[in-house]
């Protein structure tokens, strides 16, 4: 199992329907896993009495945190997870009992049959009153509520608001995204005294959960695999998850296999979205709109435990910084605990949260000067050779040509004479190829390249496809390498105990870390096939459309490989390659060049509001982006426009509505993403230069596809109605309140 | 507390992708879960159980259903086709070919519901535009391709199917 595809093959069975997901896949003897979770934000676990749980016929364990190890372990730094809940439940959804049954039914019968008697305790629901002295604490080890705090200046920023000319901004706030992964959280777990834990999870980054599912259980790493199975999306949601854990437990204490697959109930109500942010932002500029400098505060909802949420913070602290001359800049950052279900990344990562207050208030200022939109940004941006306030190296950067194609493609000049109730917005990003701040102790990726008994070459990664057309961008760049036919290129991952290491899927790493890897890996295999084939045929060969060359003679790489297993004992040709960049971790200070190659867009959004009901439409999209050298142009411009209806969706529809803690909207009728008829045909073009730290002169696209989204649908509609949303999503109800905000006054 | 009783089960004949199967189910079971579970055919995936996502749908006499809405006893009698029952032996559909042409699937969870939708709707609207295409497929979502390349795709297969009809 794993991925193993060729390029086509996994696209065929996908539309045949034969992809077995993780919920497609049993073992014989498997067991139904299932979780009681706490009905309550916040309390003291009084009593749990699982006597007539564990009498019912069929169930196999019943679990408490008294029978799993107790030992506090996470995936980051932040080691602030448990198993399952000991004293206190910290949010609606918390783990308190795992089971394992026979049959759904004596499952649903058992998770009945626990009682668990609480203490309500007063719960933090708001970042800003989780700092607020005397507020109830999440976690005892942090008795301020703040697993971060960014602190950052460059510059003097004070010196700078007293020079400017105009000073705009406000209070912004972005939304509790779901990830909307079509496919629900599942897992399939196994225990053998010999192997150890064997865990069929789509994870994307599967060595950091075989890490952090190995600290959970104490094991060591080797005693724990992680098979990957194809993934029915994620988009930040599949990462390492307590499901994992908990069904290994319960696979651990059955000695069965053990299988969770969540409903969609489950799976929102336990869903770790993107992490909502409270932004009090400030931009000042002179008279001539050249910006003199940016303050930031930001708070960030972590809700109980941590997962990727301090990255979010430090992206959203800092990476917009590194798309406009700010002057100075200043941010500080909190992100606090709530008695919220964890929140962590969604694609984008806190830099599309932070460009749409960055990117609203910018367009303040243009307003306030009289200034064209895309003027002001052209006066302001980064451009190619230099080196950024934080120290990001732009050794390729197209942004100015990429603004100037959406201006004109999208026909900007007709913003002055658009009819009433429509607009045009337009908004840029930036983002990383590869995050040196993902992990402390390295970076880069690493790929083996084999010379197979068919004369096919196959090529393995750490890193993992999600659909996003990664394996076929490696296969491309392997065979471009080898001059041979893409077809002949196998590309496999998805098995911590058969592939290389890889940090995974994040961070839009995949093309530039893993790409970079494949490459060299490939020059390597075609360098020592050149050797061995001189061995045998002469000194003369040369290896063209896929054949070895000698003396007039062709040789199929299958008799290469032939050959080199007679001379080897049966042993295949095959090469190890690892990328290492030159990348600086960013420390305290974040300082430095955490990426080898930043991609940008500029974006327009046209939209159509109705002044009756407040809502908008988008009925026009043009995305420009600077992506390198696009290696898989389909699967490119497939990113764009899915980043682009994701952004759509997260800025006029999209919201976990909590209250108390509580979701409210724990279904897809109730929390409504956008359908085919809500996505207007979107413009996709590439300004292509070849960054010189790509692979073959590519960089990354999957994240910066949704980076400039909600703000360039923001400006729309504040173009279109005169009055500006601060507060996402910009649903129907709020439009309509901002069209009517000076009759409520009166 | 209320023990787990032993369930009514009964027999019934599902008329699937051309060919009779009988099973035993339990009344409460779902369409969709028979046809996962009891028939092996795990090409209908199950997103949300509750009519939305669309990620189920099946064809019930030619018409796009979902497959969770559905009790398996209540299909009896009528011609279920799965995303099986529309593939080749080898290869791919004309539709599929199309899809796959054009890109109009990432992570492939949608992809068979899509798959079926759209050959429903060209049975009916050979020749369909784009905002009937949007229209036929609003009932599917699709988190990862943000729809256009799914369109061009069967805006395409349209295209083929005719220009064949016209040789």
């Amino acid at each position: 199992m794993g991925n193993e595809v060729t390029v086509r093959s996994d696209v065929a069975s996908k539309l045949r329907g034969e992809t077995r997901y993780v919920a497609d896949i049993h073992l014989p003897g498997e067991l139904y896993g299932g979780v009681v979770r706490s009905p309550h934000a916040h309390a003291r676990i009084v009593k749990v009495d699982v006597e007539k749980a564990r009498a019912i016929p069929g169930v196999q364990a019943v679990l408490t945190a008294d029978d799993v190890p107790g030992g506090a372990y996470g995936p980051t730094q932040f080691k602030d997870w448990n198993i399952l809940a000991k004293d206190r439940v910290l949010f609606v959804g918390d783990e308190v009992v795992a089971v394992a049954a026979t049959s759904e039914a004596a499952l649903r019968a058992a998770l009945a049959a626990v009682e668990v008697t609480y203490e309500l305790l007063p719960a933090v629901l708001q970042p800003e009153e989780a700092l607020a002295p005397g507020a109830p604490v999440v976690h005892d080890e942090q008795p301020d509520n703040r697993p971060m705090h960014v602190q950052l200046e460059r510059g003097d920023v004070d010196a700078a608001f007293a020079k400017a000319h105009i000073i705009r901004g406000g209070r912004y706030t972005t939304n509790r995204i779901y990830q909307g992964h079509l496919e629900p959280i599942g897992v399939l777990a196994n225990w053998s005294e010999e192997e150890g834990l064997t865990i069929w999870a789509p994870s994307h980054i599967p060595y950091r959960a075989r890490e952090t599912y190995a600290a959970a259980f104490g094991l060591p790493e080797d005693k724990v695999r992680i098979v990957v199975p194809p993934i029915g999306g994620s988009f930040g949601a599949k990462y390492v998850l307590k499901a994992h854990v908990i069904a290994a437990a319960l696979a651990m204490a059955a000695k069965q296999p053990v299988r969770m697959v969540f409903d969609r109930y489950e799976d929102m109500l336990t869903a770790h979205p993107r992490v909502p942010l409270t932004i009090d932002i400030r931009i000042a500029a002179d008279a001539e709109g050249r910006f003199l400098g940016k303050d930031v505060v930001v708070w960030g909802d972590a809700g109980a435990r941590v997962y990727w949420s301090p990255n979010v913070m430090a992206t959203a602290c800092t990476r917009p910084d590194s798309l406009y001359h700010f002057g100075a800049v200043r941010a500080e950052g909190h992100l606090c605990y709530t008695n919220h279900s964890p929140t962590t990344c969604m694609r984008g990562f806190g830099n599309a949260e932070m460009l749409f207050a960055v990117e609203s208030v910018i367009d303040e200022i243009a307003d306030g000067l009289g200034i064209d939109p895309v003027e002001i940004r052209l006066r302001n941006i980064v451009r190619r050779g230099e080196v950024t306030i934080h120290g990001y190296q732009l050794d390729s950067c197209e942004l100015e040509a990429c603004l100037r194609q959406a201006a004109e493609l999208s026909g900007w000049a007709r913003r002055q004479a658009l009819p009433p109730n429509r607009g045009l917005g337009v908004a840029l990003g930036n983002h990383v190829s590869g995050y040196r701040g993902i992990d402390s102790r390295f970076e880069g990726s690493t790929a083996v390249a084999r010379l197979r008994d068919d004369g096919r070459v196959e090529i393995e990664t750490g890193e993992i496809d999600l659909g996003q057309g990664m394996s076929a961008t490696y296969a491309a760049i392997a065979a471009r390498v080898l001059e041979i036919s893409v077809d002949s290129v196998i590309v496999k991952s998805g098995d911590t105990a058969r592939y290389p290491f890889g940090i995974g899927t994040l961070a839009s790493r995949s093309t530039v870390m893993g790409g970079n890897a494949v490459k060299l890996a490939a020059e390597q295999l075609r360098q020592q096939l050149t050797v061995f084939a001189q061995g045998e045929y002469g000194a003369d060969v040369e290896l063209i459309g896929g054949v070895v060359q000698s003396g007039g003679a062709a040789h199929s790489l299958a008799e290469v490989a032939a050959r080199y297993r007679s001379r080897y004992a049966g042993d295949t040709l095959e090469v190890r390659a690892s990328y290492r960049p030159e990348t600086d971790f960013p420390g305290k200070d974040f300082y430095g060049n955490p990426s080898p190659a930043y991609p940008f867009a500029a974006h327009v959004a046209e939209v159509e509001v109705d002044p009756e009901t407040g809502r908008v439409r988008v009925v026009g999209y043009w995305a420009v982006h600077d992506a390198g050298v696009v290696l898989n142009r389909t699967a490119a411009i497939g990113q764009v426009v899915g980043g682009v209806a994701q952004g759509i969706g997260w800025a006029t529809m999209e919201d976990l509505v909590v209250a108390e803690g509580q979701v409210k909207n724990l279904s897809l009728l109730d929390y409504r993403m956008p359908g085919a008829s809500d996505i207007p045909p979107v413009s996709v073009s590439f300004v292509e230069v070849p960054d010189p730290h790509g692979p073959f002169g590519a960089k990354s696209v999957g994240e910066v596809a949704i980076d400039p989204a909600p703000a360039a649908v923001a400006n729309a509609i504040a173009n279109a109605i005169g009055a500006r949303g601060r507060h996402l999503p910009l649903s129907p109800e709020r439009v309509w309140r901002l069209l009517h905000a000076e009759e409520e006054q009166r | 507390m209320e023990t787990t009783k032993a369930r009514e089960v009964v027999q019934i004949t599902l008329q699937v992708n051309g060919e009779a199967h009988t099973v035993e189910v339990e009344p409460r079971m779902l369409l969709a879960d028979v046809i996962r579970h009891k028939l092996g055919l795990t090409g209908t995936h199950v997103g949300c159980e509750q009519g939305v996502c669309g990620a189920c749908t099946v064809l019930v006499d030619g018409e796009p259903q979902r497959s969770c809405l559905m009790f398996a006893v209540q299909a009896q009698g009528h011609d279920i086709t799965t995303i099986e029952g529309v593939t080749p032996e080898s290869g791919l559909s004309p539709l599929q070919a199309a899809f796959q042409k054009h890109h109009g699937l990432q992570c492939g969870f949608c992809t068979p519901a899509m798959i079926l939708t759209s050959e429903a709707l060209l049975r009916k609207h050979p020749n369909p535009d784009e905002a009937q295409v949007r229209e036929a497929l609003s009932g599917n979502l699709c988190r990862c391709t943000g729809y256009q390349f799914i369109v061009d795709s069967v805006l395409d297969a349209a295209a083929q199917a005719s220009k064949k009809e016209g040789q």
